[in-house]
């Protein structure tokens, strides 16, 4: 196998690609090198800086004043997502734990439509991400946004509402088929009262918790939300669940068994030590194996970012690219539910392929796109996706292909952009690209047809 | 098969698209299964609808005490039967009604009703249970269960993209706002040029270049069959009014879809619903009116049921701001030209004994999911809706 293809697998699965800068610069790399980098540049990434609730002035009974908090609290939720596919996109950030994020982001799904909720769920996914597992149930246990996602605020001792322990096994971590629903009820009692702050602060509320004797999964003890994030830990299945979920995210949907397991004993017996398992699996050799590459449909976030960070384009403003990410089907901080976004082929259908299709001609042509957004559910009328307004650099394309005949030039743009070999034939793409015109022209033209094909679409 | 082979050994001449080389089955061929049973358009109105000042309790004095300025005056409600009669912006279904082409569900709903728009508008897209997440729609099991050799078209979303009740575990229906519009995007030289070269090999790839063909070959289908048939109805300007014009043309052209779903927003009145719900209303109304009408002009409205529904209903009380909040059941309506039991299907909402001050259901809205699918489509509903729903006798 190519090394080049490798170290492209590698930069697409565990980041979004590489700009045409980054590549130069590394693709004479060794794998082992570019592994290093990675994880040395997440261990360098800051917190994002705190945003503060929107202020509910003096009226906040006032039904009017009450709709423009939440206005504006949803405003903020659209920049933080922007400011977060800008990070996906820049080279300087660690797209290592961009990516750890986006997956830890579908895997604990959460809606949150507050943006000081969103922002300090973000930080808890940044801290842990790549961090020890049980610390990150733990934390996400506490985060206020998930606390009201599912229900834990009306979880009360008279009253128990078992909506965040079901989900705390049967989606965060064990999985369904490993616990009883006596199991669930116990589980939601030892985590009565954990509630949070008007800030978004964890607070638990001593009178609502229900501190008596539980019994949970065959142990018995006055236990609370922690002792029972332990025992769910405890259990090897645990391990696998979650092994197999990230396997399947960062190798492949189909899984091989026995690979899965070993990795998982891996993963338990480092106490669920997340760097290490992702180590595991960037560092061994089954991880560049032909049947993994290339073979991945793109999740629109994957696609849009890489579309991006390829060319070193910058959005220069948010709305255009929102309203794509939400028609092609995946709101940052608006999962489907609770399950989290579905990937692979459920990303694709008419309508968002033909969205896929045109978007690098509409982002870079700054040309208009005709498709349209449904509105959400308290809103009126389709909402346009805007014109695009993006700064690109081809600079590097030109520096990359320099002193190429158009045989050499289509080979590396094709090497540079697509992870799966062309289905057409390469004087398909060249009748529709003129060579005559100025270099960057005709080189963004290029790369702007190899984007628009359906091979765009696979990491 | 390769293309070489693939040019050699096709009898493409029936069809007057250049097929794909890589699509190794006929695409045309599934263009001519015939609908069995009937067109059903579903109408989705979006925020949550005030179902009490949509079918007015009009002899209800409790109705009249928990609006005072809300309230539609007895006089205005355009009276169905001694009790129950129409928001006045609602003239068409009057009409319909009249007929014995209206037939009204009160209180539909589902047990442990939730108030958040998402997921009860999932809850009813999915046909799941109110603890349950599915993550398939019900249209989209019935594509998976009933349309294996059916076409791409099978079934139309109008807008440009799909609701999760139209997406199924491996079908899709197929989304388009308006026939020209999408013909615009998939009429590219480029795209066209390099789904004829496309020899894929990889199975997702294949996938794409598979969908993308589909949605070429669809486009253009569409396209000249809508060509050949111009309602000779007026419709509305409304956006919705423009959607059933498309389903009029489509449907009178003979296109072998065979579900349509429309929405319509801005149901959300928390406050000054009095204008905002009556203006909506009327869009729907004056488009009903223009759709029957162009069918029963062309024979057809005996082969179609309209469904309309909406994620919940409104509290029985008005709020400070002359709007209402997230209620729970809500009434559906069915419409058609060959109903077997048309006007009200059941009682009046009681208004007497609330859940929490909000309505309790009185019927399962599966059970109207398992009437259109078993009736109209001609569907095995238990197998979609995963559960035994009797369905009601109104089809």
């Amino acid at each position: 196998m190519d090394q080049k293809i490798q170290l492209k697998h590698l930069y697409l699965r565990a980041g979004f690609g590489l700009s045409a800068k980054e590549w130069i610069d590394r693709k004479d790399w060794s794998i082992k090198k570019a592994v290093n980098e990675l994880f040395a540049q997440a261990e360098k990434a800051n917190p994002l800086a705190l945003i503060a609730r929107v202020d509910q002035g003096p009226k906040s009974d006032d039904p009017k004043e009450r709709a423009k908090v939440r206005t504006a609290e949803k405003q903020l939720v659209k920049q933080i997502s922007f400011d977060w596919l800008l990070r996906m996109a820049e080279p300087k950030e660690s797209s290592l734990l961009e990516k750890m994020c986006l997956f830890w982001h579908g895997h604990f799904a959460c809606r949150s439509r507050a943006g000081y909720l969103a922002n300090n769920q973000l930080n808890t996914i940044r801290k842990h991400g790549l961090g020890n597992f049980r610390d990150f149930v733990k934390a996400i246990a506490k985060d206020a946004a998930m606390i009201r996602y599912l229900d834990n605020h009306r979880n009360k001792k008279n009253n128990p509402n078992e909506n965040f322990a079901r989900e705390l096994m049967e989606l965060f971590t064990i999985g369904i088929g490993h616990y009883s629903e006596e199991d669930v009820k116990e589980a939601a009692r030892a985590f009565t009262g954990w509630n949070s702050n008007k800030q978004g602060v964890y607070e638990l509320k001593k009178r609502q918790h229900d501190y008596g004797e539980k019994t949970f999964m065959n142990k018995t003890g006055n236990f609370n939300g922690n002792d029972i994030i332990d025992i769910i830990l405890e259990r090897k299945e645990t391990a696998y669940f979650i092994t197999k979920k990230i396997y399947r995210y960062f190798v492949n949907q189909e899984i091989n068994e026995s690979i899965v397991k070993e990795l998982s004993e891996g993963f338990y017996s480092s106490d669920y030590n997340i760097k290490q398992l992702m180590r595991d699996i960037f560092e061994s050799d089954w991880f560049y194996d032909i049947k993994n590459i290339g073979t991945k449909i793109k999740s629109p976030t994957e696609f849009t970012v890489g579309i991006f960070r390829q060319l070193n384009g910058v959005p220069t403003q948010s709305i255009a690219l929102l309203r794509a990410q939400k028609a092609l089907g995946q709101t940052l901080f608006y999962p489907p539910n609770v399950a989290g976004w579905r990937e692979g082929k459920y990303w694709i259908d008419n309508s968002t392929l033909m969205l896929r299709l045109s978007l690098p001609t509409s982002i870079f042509n700054h040309s208009n796109l005709i498709f349209s957004v449904k509105p959400e559910l308290e809103d009126m009328g389709k909402k346009r996706i805007r014109k695009f307004s993006a700064k690109i650099d081809i600079l590097p394309v030109v520096e990359m292909t320099k002193g190429m005949n158009s045989e050499e030039t289509h080979e590396t743009l094709q090497t540079f952009l697509l992870q799966t070999q062309l289905a057409i034939p390469q004087k398909g793409i060249q009748s529709f690209v003129i060579e005559k015109e100025e270099r960057g022209k005709y080189l963004l033209n290029y790369c702007i047809r190899l984007m628009s094909l359906p091979e765009y679409q696979m990491c | 098969m390769k293309r070489r082979n693939f040019l050699k050994s096709s009898v493409v001449a029936s069809c007057t698209m250049m097929m794909p080389a890589f699509l190794k089955s006929g695409f045309g061929q599934s263009n001519l299964t015939s609908r069995s049973g009937k067109i059903l358009v579903v109408v989705q109105l979006s925020g949550g609808n005030d179902g009490l000042n949509t079918v007015v309790p009009f002899e209800n004095d409790i109705y009249y005490k928990n609006r005072p300025t809300l309230a539609i005056p007895k006089k205005e409600v355009l009276k169905l039967d001694n009790d129950l009669g129409l928001h006045p912006s609602l003239g068409s279904l009057r009409d319909l009604y009249n007929n014995g082409e209206l037939s009204i569900i009160n209180s539909v709903g589902y047990p442990n009703p939730n108030r958040s728009h998402f997921r009860s508008m999932d809850i009813w897209q999915t046909a799941s249970s109110s603890d349950e997440f599915l993550s398939t729609g019900w249209l989209g099991r019935y594509l998976d269960s009933d349309c294996e050799t059916c076409s791409v078209y099978q079934a139309i979303e109008v807008d440009d993209g799909l609701s999760l009740a139209m997406k199924g575990e491996h079908r899709n229906a197929f989304a388009m706002s308006n026939v020209n519009k999408i013909r615009k995007a998939a009429d590219n030289k480029y795209l066209k040029k390099m789904t004829q070269l496309a020899e894929p090999e990889e199975h997702n790839v294949t996938y794409l270049y598979k969908t993308l063909a589909d949605t070429q070959q669809s486009t253009d289908y569409l396209y000249e069959k809508s060509k050949a048939y111009r309602s000779k109805i007026t419709y509305p300007k409304s956006s919705i009014g423009k959607d059933f014009k498309q389903i009029a043309e489509l449907i009178t052209t003979d296109s072998p879809t065979q579900i349509y779903y429309v929405s319509l927003g801005g149901f959300d009145t928390h406050s000054g619903q009095k204008k905002k719900q009556h203006n909506l209303l009327k869009e729907y109304s004056e488009a009903i009116e223009a759709f029957t009408k162009d069918l029963k002009a062309n024979d057809l409205f005996e082969d179609v049921v309209i469904m309309t529904f909406s994620e919940f209903g409104r509290r029985v009380n008005q709020n400070a701001s002359g709007g209402t909040d997230h209620g729970t059941a809500n009434n559906v309506f069915l419409m058609g030209g060959k109903l077997k039991k048309a006007g009200f299907y059941n009682e009046a909402p009681d208004l007497i004994n609330l859940s929490n001050q909000d309505l309790v259901y009185d019927i399962d809205f599966r059970e109207i999911y398992a009437t259109v699918l078993d009736k109209c489509l001609h569907a095995n509903s238990s197998a979609i809706l995963k559960g035994n729903f009797k369905g009601l006798n109104i089809l």
